[in-house]
C-alpha cells in the first residue's frame, strides 16, 4: 500500500525524466532539436493535443470519456469560418460563436452521458459522427471546397496563431495560460474537489449532496469549449478553416491523459501530468521527423506510450499481472 | 407496457422492421430503391461490415470493445493487397491476412485480460501503432494495379443475382449464430460480460475467452480488409479509418448492449446492412452524401437512448415490483 | 458421528488481506448429512473461510482434505471438481440468461442429457420454477433456487449456504428449510453460515462459532443453548448487561425533533415514528424488512409515495440530499464501500466532502479543512498515519469512523446510523458505540438501523421493529430483549 502511494507520488516525477531524456535523445540525434527557439516553436503542434487534453482530464476523472472533440475542432472551425465568410459576421463574434458551439456540443455530449445514462463511450461516438457530419453539412450547403477550407483571415485574427509576445510564440503563452486556469480549478478550488469525489464514488458522492449529474455534464462543457479553442487556434495557425482538423487527434490526446497520471476508469489525475505528457508527446512528434523518420512514425510512437504507461498504471492495482506473478512466485519458492 | 416489453426483448426484430421500412419508405419516393440491383449493391457493400460487426459483437458481449478493427483492416489489405499484386495466390495472401489479424488480437487480449489495461485503451494505443506501421509499410502510396481477376470475383453472382461474398458471409454469420446458441462455450462469451463474477465461480476461465474474443474480432477484422482490396480495387494509406465506429454503431443498432452480456451476430449483421442502407437510400433520396455523417449519427444516438430509457423503466419497475411484493404480509399478493 | 463419512476437513488455515489478518488458524470437519451452522459476527471471517475453500481465495496456510485426500484449491474450477458448490449470499446469476442457461453453464457434459437430467431433479423436488424466465426477473428467493439447483446438478456433495434466508420472507425461510433437509437426507454436508441463533437450533446438527478469525466454540448442537452461543459471540471482557451508567433521562414532554409519520415507497409502508432530543431510537430488522430503503427515502435518496417526514415541524420532503443535509439530518449509510468512502481520497476530502461550500466559497480552504478534520481525527481516534493517507489503506472500523466524521461536520441535529458496525472488528466496534454515547450526551436524536440485535438491545433508548416494510412492533427501553426483537422481526 504505503508503495502504491509512493508511486503515484512519483509519476510526475517520472514524467520529468522522461520529458529530459526524451530531450537528450533527440537532440543526440539531431542537435538542432536543442535550439531554444525550434522547442519553443514546437509548441505550435502540440498546443491543440494540450488544450482539449487539460479539459479531457476533468471529463475522465468523473470516470467518463469522450471521443467526439475531434469533430468538435472541425466542426467549431467550421462554423467560425463560415459565420464571418457567408455570413459576414465580424471575426471576433465569430470566434465567440464558434466556441459557443463548442461548448454547447459538449453539453449535449454532457446531457446524453449524465442525464440520460447512456455509457460516455457509446454517446460520444454517435455524437462524433454527428457534429463531423454537421460540419460536412454546413460545407456542403456553403459550397465551399472541402480541401480548401476557407482562407483569407485578417491578420489580426492570424496572429492568434503566429504572434509574439516577448520574445514567446503565442502558441506557449496560451498553453501555459489554459494550463494555469485548468490547474487552479481542477486542484484548488471546490468544483475540482467535486469533480474528484464524484470519479472516486459517484453514489458516496450524492450521498455528501454533491450534484453529480451537474458536475458530469459541466466537465463535457469544459472539454467542449477546450476543443472549440483549439479549433479557433489551429484555423488560425494554419489559416484555414477545414471540418477534418480534428480528425486523427483523439489518440494523441487520449494518450496525453493517461500518460500524465489519469487513471482511465476515474478518480485520480493531475493538470501537471497532463501538461508535462502533452510536451512529451509534442516533443516526440517534432523529434521523430527531425530525426528523419516518416510523420507516421509518430501513431506508432504515441501508442505505445499510451499502453505501456497504462500497462504500468494497471500493473500496480490489485489482482493484475505483476501481483498475479508475485502471487505465483511465492506459491513455488514455498 | 407488454409491447415494451417484448421490443425490449426482440431486439434484432425491431432493426429488421427498421431495415424493411427503410426499404419501403425510400421506395415510395424512389421505386428504384427497392429493385434487386439496388437491394444488391446495399447487400454486397454491407460485406465487409457484417465481418466487423460479427467480430465486434464476440468482443462485446464479454464486455469491451475493439477500437483497433479499423486499422487490422487496413494492415491485412495493405499486406495481402501488396502480396496479390505481386503475384501470390489469394489464398496466402488470406492467410496472412488472417495471421495479422490474430497477432493484433493477441495483442489486445493479452493487454485486456492479463494486464488489465481497460479495453478501450488497450486497442486505441494498438490503433495508433498499427495505423503506423502499415503507412510505414506501404511507404504512404498506394496499392494499385490489382490483378482483374481479384477484383471481378468480388462482383461474381450466384443462385440469381446474390453476391458471392455476401453468400459466403451469411454462411459464416449463421455458423457463428449457431455456435453462440449451440455449443457449450458459445454462452461463455456473454457470461463474462453479464457477471464476471458468477462466470469465473462456474468455472469459466475468463481470461481464456476474453483473449479468444479478441482475436476473433483480429481474424474477422483480417478477412475484411482482403475483401476491401478485392471490392474497392486498391488500397489507400486511410483505408480503415473511421470504419470501427461504423462497425460498433452497426452492433449497436442490431441490439448488443455495450455493457456486455447482451446482444446476436443475427442482430449485428442487420445493423451492418442498415449502415450501409442508409448511405444508399441517400442518394436514391437525392439527398446530398454530405448528409450521411450526421444522419449516421443522429440514428445511433435515437436508438441508444431510447435502448437506455427503456431499459431504466423496465428496471424500475421491476425493482418497485420486488420491494412492493416484500411489504405485503403474505408475499407476491401482485 | 464419526460413523459417516468424511466429506472435508480443514486444518489450521491462515488468511491475511494486506494488514489485515482476517482468518488465525481455524479447523472445521464435515461429513456427510451434516448441517454445521457457522456463526459469527460480521468480520468475524466466515465469508472468506467460504470463498477460501470455494477456491476463490488462496489460504496463506493450512491444509484441505476432501474425502480425506489432500487437495490444492487453486480455482472455482477445481472446488466444482471436487463436488463443493457454494450458493452466496448474493446469488451471482447472469442477469441476461434464462433460468435454464444459468444452471447449465459451464458443464461439459452433453447438453441436452442436462437439460433432461435438470427436468427430472425439479420434478423430484417438486419445485416451481419456470426455466424459460430470464433471471433478471426471479426474486432474490427465486435465484437462490437456481444457485441451488446448479449445485445440485453438479452433483454436489458438499454445499456452502452463506446466510441464505437473509433475504427471503418467512414462508420462503420454511421451504428453503424443507429443501435443506430433503439435501440432508439424501448424505450432503452443508456450511451454513448465519447469524440467527433460532435458525442454528432448527437445522443444525453441529454448530461453530467463528470471531476474530478463529473458532471459539465447536460441537454438536445438542451441548448447547441459545446463552453459550451468546456468550460464544461476544467480544472478550464485555458483559451481557445494559451500559446502565449511560443513562441520562430524556425529556420526552418535549416535542420530538424527528416525525415520521405514515411514510410509504418502494420497499416500505405506513411508517410512523418520532425521535427526541438525545434519545437514540433503535430500528431494528433483518435484510430485507425496508429498513435501507426507508432511510435513504428520509435521506432524499428513495422515492417517497405518501406520509412526510418532519424535522423540527419542517417537512424534508422533495428536498435534495444537499438541502436535506443543511437543515441538520444526515445519514451513515448502510454500504460503506458502496455509499460511504471514497477510497482513492484521503481523510481530508473525505471528512469535508458533504460540507465543501461551508468549508469554502470557490477555492479550497485547506487550512480550515485541516482543523476540521484534525478535530475528528482527536475526538474518535482515528488511527492515521496523517491526514493525506488514503481511506483504502485504512481498515474497515477507521473508514466507519470517517464516515461518521464526514456526518458530523455538517452539524446535524438528526443522525441517521445505518449498520454502523457492519464489517468492524469488535474494538472498533467499541469505539463506534462509544461515540454513539457522546452523541447523544452531547443532544442529539440518533436514528440507529440495525440487523444485529445485540447493537439494538445495548444503544437503544426506544426501539421500532421493521417487518415485511412496516414497523409493526414498538419496544420500550426495558422491553428490548434478544427474543423480543428476533420475534417481532420475523413476524412469528
Amino acid at each position: 500500500m504505503e508503495r502504491l502511494k509512493n508511486f503515484k507520488g512519483k509519476w510526475d516525477l517520472s514524467l520529468v525524466v522522461l520529458l529530459i531524456t526524451e530531450i537528450l535523445i533527440f537532440g543526440w540525434i539531431n542537435p538542432r532539436f536543442l535550439r531554444i527557439h525550434v522547442l519553443l516553436n514546437s509548441a505550435n503542434d502540440f498546443v491543440t493535443v494540450a488544450m482539449i487534453a487539460l479539459f479531457m482530464t476533468f471529463v475522465i476523472i468523473t470516470g467518463g470519456i469522450d471521443i467526439s472533440m475531434g469533430s468538435v475542432v472541425g466542426l467549431s472551425s467550421v462554423v467560425m469560418g463560415l459565420l464571418w465568410q457567408e455570413l459576414g459576421f465580424g471575426i471576433w463574434t465569430a470566434v465567440f460563436c464558434a466556441i459557443l458551439v463548442g461548448t454547447l456540443c459538449g453539453a449535449f455530449n454532457g446531457f446524453l452521458v449524465a442525464f440520460v445514462g447512456v455509457q460516455a463511450m457509446v454517446a460520444t461516438l454517435g455524437t462524433s459522427f454527428l457534429y463531423a457530419g454537421i460540419s460536412l453539412v454546413i460545407i456542403g450547403f456553403s459550397g465551399i471546397s472541402a480541401a480548401e477550407g476557407i482562407t483569407g483571415f485578417p491578420d489580426s485574427f492570424r496572429a492568434i496563431g503566429h504572434g509574439e509576445f516577448m520574445g514567446l510564440p503565442s502558441s506557449i503563452i496560451l498553453f501555459v495560460a489554459l494550463a494555469v486556469i485548468a490547474y487552479i480549478l481542477l486542484h484548488r478550488t471546490t468544483y475540482g474537489r467535486r469533480v474528484f469525489l464524484t470519479g472516486i464514488n459517484r453514489a458516496a458522492a450524492e450521498f455528501s449532496g454533491i450534484k453529480t449529474k451537474l458536475i458530469i455534464l459541466s466537465t463535457h462543457m469544459l472539454v467542449g469549449t477546450g476543443a472549440a479553442i483549439a479549433g479557433i487556434y489551429i484555423t488560425s495557425y494554419l489559416s484555414s478553416s477545414r471540418a477534418d482538423h480534428g480528425a486523427t487527434i483523439i489518440l494523441s490526446v487520449i494518450t496525453a491523459v493517461v500518460l500524465g497520471g489519469t487513471s482511465i476508469t476515474g478518480g485520480e489525475g493531475s493538470i501537471i501530468g497532463t501538461f508535462l505528457a502533452s510536451i512529451i508527446i509534442g516533443l516526440m512528434t517534432l523529434g521523430l521527423q527531425m530525426a528523419g523518420m516518416p510523420t507516421q512514425f509518430t501513431g506508432i510512437g504515441i501508442g505505445l506510450l499510451l499502453v505501456v504507461a497504462v500497462s504500468i498504471k494497471s500493473s500496480m492495482g490489485e489482482g493484475n499481472l505483476i501481483s498475479d506473478l508475485k502471487r505465483k512466485f511465492q506459491k513455488e519458492s514455498k | 407496457m407488454i409491447a415494451i416489453k417484448k421490443l425490449a426483448k426482440m431486439r434484432e426484430m425491431t432493426a429488421l422492421i427498421f431495415l424493411v421500412l427503410l426499404f419501403v419508405g425510400v421506395g415510395l419516393r424512389n421505386p428504384d430503391f427497392m429493385n434487386a440491383q439496388s437491394i444488391s449493391t446495399v447487400l454486397k457493400g454491407s460485406v465487409m461490415y457484417i465481418l466487423l460487426a460479427i467480430g465486434m459483437t464476440f468482443v462485446l458481449l464479454t464486455g469491451g470493445i475493439d477500437i483497433s478493427v479499423g486499422a487490422t483492416l487496413g494492415m491485412a489489405a495493405a499486406v495481402a493487397g501488396t502480396m496479390i499484386r505481386d503475384g501470390s495466390s489469394v489464398v496466402a495472401a488470406m492467410v496472412v491476412a488472417i495471421v495479422i489479424g490474430i497477432v493484433i488480437g493477441l495483442i489486445n487480449g493479452f493487454g485486456v485480460a492479463i494486464v488489465k489495461v481497460p479495453s478501450i485503451i488497450m486497442t486505441l494505443g494498438v490503433m495508433g501503432i498499427t495505423r503506423g506501421v502499415m503507412v510505414v509499410y506501404t511507404g504512404g502510396r498506394w496499392i494499385e494495379n490489382l490483378p482483374d481477376s481479384f477484383k471481378l470475383a468480388s462482383q461474381v453472382k450466384i443462385l440469381g443475382g446474390l453476391n458471392v461474398y455476401f453468400l459466403i458471409v451469411m454462411i459464416f454469420a449463421a455458423l457463428v449464430q449457431l455456435y453462440f446458441m449451440k455449443a457449450r462455450s458459445g454462452r461463455y462469451f456473454a457470461a463474462i460480460g453479464d457477471n464476471l463474477e458468477g462466470a469465473r465461480l462456474v468455472g469459466i476461465s475468463a481470461k481464456k475467452v476474453m483473449i479468444a474474443a479478441y482475436v476473433i474480432s483480429g481474424i474477422c477484422a483480417g478477412i475484411a480488409g482482403v475483401v476491401f482490396a478485392s471490392q474497392v480495387g486498391f488500397v489507400t494509406s486511410n483505408t480503415g479509418v473511421d470504419i470501427e465506429m461504423i462497425a460498433i454503431a452497426a452492433c449497436v443498432l442490431g441490439g448488443v448492449s455495450l455493457s456486455g452480456g447482451l446482444g446476436s451476430v443475427t442482430g449485428s449483421c442487420i445493423g451492418a446492412v442498415i449502415m450501409t442502407a442508409i448511405n444508399s437510400a441517400l442518394i436514391y433520396l437525392k439527398v446530398p452524401s454530405f448528409w450521411n455523417k450526421s444522419i449516421q449519427g443522429m440514428l445511433l444516438i435515437v436508438i441508444v437512448v431510447s435502448d437506455v430509457l427503456i431499459h431504466r423503466y423496465l428496471e424500475e419497475q421491476a425493482r418497485k415490483r420486488r420491494l412492493s411484493a416484500r411489504t405485503s404480509v403474505l408475499g407476491g399478493a401482485e | 458421528m464419526s460413523k459417516k463419512k468424511s466429506l472435508i476437513r480443514l486444518e489450521g488455515i491462515w488468511k491475511s488481506f494486506a494488514d489485515n489478518q482476517v482468518l488465525k488458524g481455524v479447523s472445521l470437519h464435515l461429513s456427510e448429512g451434516e448441517i454445521v451452522a457457522i456463526i459469527g459476527g460480521n468480520g468475524a471471517g466466515k465469508s472468506t473461510l467460504m470463498k477460501i475453500l470455494m477456491g476463490i481465495y488462496t489460504k496463506d496456510r493450512g491444509e484441505i482434505y476432501i474425502n480425506e485426500e489432500k487437495v490444492h484449491m487453486s480455482s472455482p474450477s477445481v472446488a466444482l471438481d471436487k463436488g463443493i458448490y457454494l450458493v452466496p449470499q448474493e446469488p451471482l446469476l447472469f442477469p441476461n440468461m434464462t433460468v435454464e442457461e444459468n444452471i447449465l453453464i459451464g458443464f461439459r457434459q452433453n447438453k441436452s442429457e442436462l437439460s433432461a437430467r435438470l427436468h427430472e431433479l425439479i420434478e423430484q423436488l417438486g419445485w416451481e420454477i419456470a426455466l424459460t424466465r430470464k433471471a433478471n426477473t426471479l426474486s432474490i428467493a427465486e435465484q437462490q433456487l437456481v444457485e441451488i439447483l446448479r449445485g445440485l446438478l453438479r452433483e454436489a456433495k458438499i454445499l456452502i449456504l452463506d446466510e441464505p434466508t437473509s433475504a427471503l420472507t418467512f414462508n420462503e425461510v420454511q421451504s428453503f428449510f424443507q429443501l435443506m433437509k430433503d439435501l440432508q437426507a439424501k448424505g450432503i454436508g452443508m456450511f451454513y453460515i448465519t447469524h440467527r441463533l433460532s435458525e442454528v437450533f432448527e437445522m443444525a446438527t453441529d454448530v461453530v462459532i467463528l470471531r476474530d478469525g478463529t473458532i471459539t466454540v465447536s460441537g454438536p448442537v445438542e451441548e448447547f443453548d441459545r446463552e453459550i452461543l451468546i456468550k460464544g459471540l461476544m467480544p472478550e471482557n464485555t458483559e451481557m448487561a445494559k451500559a446502565e451508567g449511560e443513562r441520562e433521562a430524556i425529556d420526552y414532554s418535549q416535542a420530538p425533533i424527528l416525525k415520521v409519520d405514515g411514510l410509504t415507497g418502494y420497499g416500505f409502508r405506513d411508517v410512523s415514528f418520532d425521535v427526541h432530543k438525545g434519545e437514540i431510537l433503535g430500528l431494528a430488522g433483518v435484510v430485507g424488512s425496508g429498513r435501507t430503503e426507508l432511510a435513504e427515502a428520509i435521506f432524499g435518496v428513495g422515492e417517497i409515495i405518501r406520509g412526510d417526514v418532519l424535522l423540527e415541524d419542517k417537512s424534508l420532503k422533495g428536498l435534495s440530499t444537499m438541502e436535506i443535509i443543511e437543515e441538520g439530518l444526515n445519514y451513515v449509510p448502510e454500504d460503506r464501500h458502496l455509499h460511504g468512502i471514497f477510497h482513492m481520497a484521503d481523510v481530508r476530502m473525505n471528512t469535508t466532502s458533504a460540507i465543501l461550500s461551508r468549508v469554502s466559497k470557490f477555492f479550497i480552504n485547506k487550512k480550515k479543512e485541516t482543523e476540521i478534520t484534525k478535530k475528528f481525527i482527536d475526538d474518535f481516534r482515528i488511527k492515521v498515519t496523517g491526514q493525506g493517507q488514503e481511506l483504502r489503506s485504512l481498515s474497515g472500523g477507521n473508514q466507519q469512523k470517517v464516515v461518521i466524521g464526514r456526518i458530523l461536520s455538517s452539524d446535524p441535529k438528526v443522525v441517521v446510523l445505518d449498520e454502523p458496525t457492519r464489517g468492524i472488528d469488535a474494538g472498533a466496534r467499541g469505539d463506534v458505540y462509544k461515540i454513539i454515547h457522546q452523541l447523544k450526551k452531547q443532544g442529539l436524536a440518533i436514528l440507529l438501523i440495525s440487523s444485529d440485535f445485540e447493537e439494538i438491545f445495548e444503544l437503544a433508548d426506544r426501539a421500532e421493529v421493521m417487518c415485511h416494510g412496516t414497523n409493526t412492533v414498538q419496544l420500550a427501553k426495558e422491553e428490548i430483549t434478544m427474543d423480543a426483537l428476533t420475534h417481532a422481526s420475523f413476524g412469528a
